[in-house]
């Protein structure tokens, strides 16, 4: 089991406990007056069948108050992700702080700083670094390098997860597509672990027939779900903050209610986040002070509701570089997420408005989970670490504490140490090159690289991963999602790489 | 029962242990055991720590732990080889001390640290040290290299003036002066008039072999 970060102190709470309960009134009052579009016959009955309001043909539910606190109930508060490596198992919930690697589609190239589809090679290059990073604790293979250069497009998803399967032993999440979702969960009930199954919800108010059927495959499968609600404020949700956390608890009620229809008691994580919108171009801003805001309370309510939060504040910069408004975006998106009560932080790599992956960033995003999670953790105040004996001992000038076995004993402890940052003085910094922090990440990439062994997949556990690509690819040849012409280039990407 | 005692020595300055390390000092010399041997014993482990902290494989607090350790059974061997006249083979002496104003101590200790592993005498002379306490100590010492160090700005110039006092007692040619600390570069030695600069530790210990011919 990885422990992750403890927050040791109360979390943050910017809403007051009156504007908490008026939030929560008004998204059950959504629920039962307009209710949620669902595009899924099969939901539609399940609904229909627990008590809800359902028009079959604008197939429109309206769920009443008493079954959303109901379902509310019935989720786990802490939930079990099952890692391949079970030293790297989670548990989701509590005061705990998990980091998840970062995603974004395409590889940032840091020379040029333009963007092209990643390799096979560079995909499992960043499933090595992830599992070395120490403050990433759960992988995210699946959905970083979206854009694979030669992979048909239905099948990047489950390569890139058997990428993360062969080159990292952390937890790992997936999506759906095309039906791929049932390919992975097959696979990862054969390697007894769980994926957490991430279903997105569109806003306003919609389940189109892909996320329920992916919650259908999750929550049968027992997997806990992830429903994945990240509305474009003044678009997809109210402009105002607080209407539009409105509408993603009511859409978050909406998906608790049909997980825990289809499954009592699986486990729910819900992933959140409102983007304010650009009024010029439209484009939305993943990361924002309004963002962290809407998370701050949006985490409130999760922490009353005993559900726990995956926050995409701070996940990515806006920045199209590795440069200081990438720092301070995603640092202080993700400190604001864990200060709040968050329990898993999308973070780690991710930049350009989730259009990059960068492996690079994501050791130095590694640096910053580090200082957050030792910020959680808190001040240790006991006999021993108030030192009054050690103060007394060592007295005025030219008394010191360096010499002591008190230093020597918690230096390490107390005082969290970045990997990548400068940190020299000048006249070091001057002799050894001038290298910044990118520079240091690149070595330690190289390092990392050079000396840093996953533990292997056994034989076994090779065949059921060959098994899902191979099932696969074969079912969607036959569908026709594969032609003759990707599959030759498919096949040739594949092959460049062994 | 001597080698005994001489793993002991080591693996107390190993372990920062400096009543351990007296103890094993007083030991020794109740056993009759080798004094030289059992500086050379030391000698080697602070060396080890020294290795260890140039690779950064060690920090600074095991550093100023097992110098400690050293320094307290080196104090009770010496004076008792004092009494038999016996004197360990040095590189060279160095009289090192953070200059008049300034108050910091770890750089200097640092390099004091190194310089002892490497095989120096070293006369740390503390912090805070008036112009003239360097000039006595270069003289009542003998030393081959004088070593000062300032880490704020505003106290730079006390090394302009500890150099200009050794050229009018007629004993700069006498002795090499190296300077450091976070105010100091290479520019500003070469412009008060030392010998040399380094910017770490480590590259201090080195600086003196240099200028030594170590």
């Amino acid at each position: 089991m990885i422990k992750g970060f403890t927050r040791n102190y109360k979390p943050l709470e910017i809403a007051t406990e009156g504007q908490l309960e008026a939030i929560h009134r008004g998204a059950l009052t959504v629920l039962e007056t307009t209710g949620i579009r669902v595009e899924h016959d099969r939901a539609l009955k399940m609904f229909k069948d627990s008590g809800c309001l359902v028009d079959f043909v604008t197939k429109r539910v309206r769920i009443p108050a008493w079954l959303v606190e109901e379902c509310l109930r019935r989720c786990p508060s802490n939930v079990k992700l099952r890692a391949r490596d079970p030293n790297c198992d989670l548990m989701v919930g509590g005061d705990t702080f998990y980091f998840l690697q970062g995603m974004g589609m395409r590889y940032l190239d840091l020379d040029s700083w333009e963007t092209r589809p990643a390799t096979v090679k560079e995909h499992r290059e960043a499933m090595i670094i992830g599992d070395a990073l120490e403050n990433m604790h759960m992988a995210g293979a699946y959905e970083f390098y979206t854009d694979r250069a030669g992979i048909p497009p239905c099948m990047v998803y489950l390569e890139n997860l058997a990428s993360g399967l062969r080159y990292c032993g952390k937890a790992e999440h997936f999506g759906y597509e095309d039906g791929c979702e049932k390919f992975a969960i097959k696979a990862a009930q054969e390697l007894g672990i769980n994926l957490l199954g991430e279903v997105g919800s569109a806003a306003p108010l919609t389940f189109y027939a892909g996320v329920v059927e992916a919650t259908y495959a999750y929550a049968e499968a027992g997997f806990p779900v992830n429903p994945c609600i990240c509305p474009t404020a003044g678009a997809e949700s109210p402009v105002t903050m607080a209407g539009s956390i409105v509408l993603l608890i009511a859409q978050m009620m909406a998906s608790v209610v049909m997980a825990q229809l289809i499954k009592p008691g699986v486990g729910v994580i819900i992933e959140h986040g409102i983007k304010p919108m650009d009024m010029q171009t439209g484009h939305p801003y993943f990361t924002d002070v309004s963002k962290s805001l809407t998370t701050a309370i949006t985490n409130q309510l999760l922490r009353r509701y005993k559900i726990p939060s995956k926050s995409t504040s701070g996940f990515t910069s806006i920045s199209k570089k590795i440069d200081f408004q990438c720092g301070y975006e995603k640092s202080m998106g993700a400190l604001i997420s864990a200060l709040s009560g968050g329990h898993i932080q999308i973070f780690q790599g991710g930049s350009a408005s989730e259009l990059v992956y960068n492996t690079v960033l994501a050791i130095m995003d590694d640096d910053v989970a580090g200082w957050i999670g030792r910020f959680l953790e808190g001040v240790t105040v006991n006999d021993e670490t108030l030192a009054v004996d050690v103060i007394n001992e060592v007295g005025p000038i030219p008394g010191h504490f360096l010499n002591t076995a008190h230093t020597r004993k918690w230096w390490k402890a107390e005082h969290y140490a970045t990997r990548v940052a400068d940190r020299e003085v000048y006249p070091v910094w001057v002799k050894s090159g001038k290298k910044d922090a990118l520079d240091h990440a690149r070595e330690r990439m190289s390092e990392i690289l050079a000396t840093h062994k996953p533990v292997p997949l056994t034989p076994a556990q090779e065949r059921i991963v060959e098994r899902m690509l191979e099932e696969a690819r074969d079912y969607y040849r036959k569908k026709g999602l594969i032609s003759d012409q990707e599959w030759a280039v498919y096949m040739e990407a594949l092959e460049a790489d062994s | 029962m001597a080698n005994q005692i001489l793993d002991n020595l080591k693996k107390a300055v190993l372990e920062c242990d400096a009543q351990g390390a007296s103890s094993w000092a007083a030991k020794a010399v109740e056993e009759k055991v080798d004094l030289l041997k059992a500086l050379d014993a030391l000698t080697d482990a602070i060396r080890e720590v020294g290795d260890g902290f140039g690779k950064g494989e060690i920090f600074l607090p095991e550093l100023v732990g097992a110098a400690e350790a050293m320094q307290s059974a080196t104090s009770i061997i010496e004076e008792e080889l004092k009494k038999t006249g016996a004197k360990r083979e040095s590189l060279g002496t160095i009289v090192a001390g953070t200059v008049f104003g300034d108050i910091h101590n770890i750089g200097k200790s640092m390099v004091c640290t190194l310089l002892v592993a490497a095989g120096f005498e070293v006369i740390d002379l503390g912090v805070n040290v008036e112009t003239e306490r360097f000039i006595q100590a270069v003289k009542d010492y003998k030393a081959d290299v004088l070593a000062m160090s300032a880490l704020l700005t505003m106290y730079t110039a006390e090394q302009k003036k500890v150099i200009d006092r050794l050229k009018e007692e007629g004993i700069r040619d006498k002795v090499k002066v190296i300077v450091g600390g976070g105010a100091i570069n290479e520019e500003f030695a070469r412009m008060v008039g030392a010998d040399g600069y380094a910017p770490t530790a480590p590259e201090g210990v080195a600086l003196t072999k240099k200028l030594l011919g170590k």
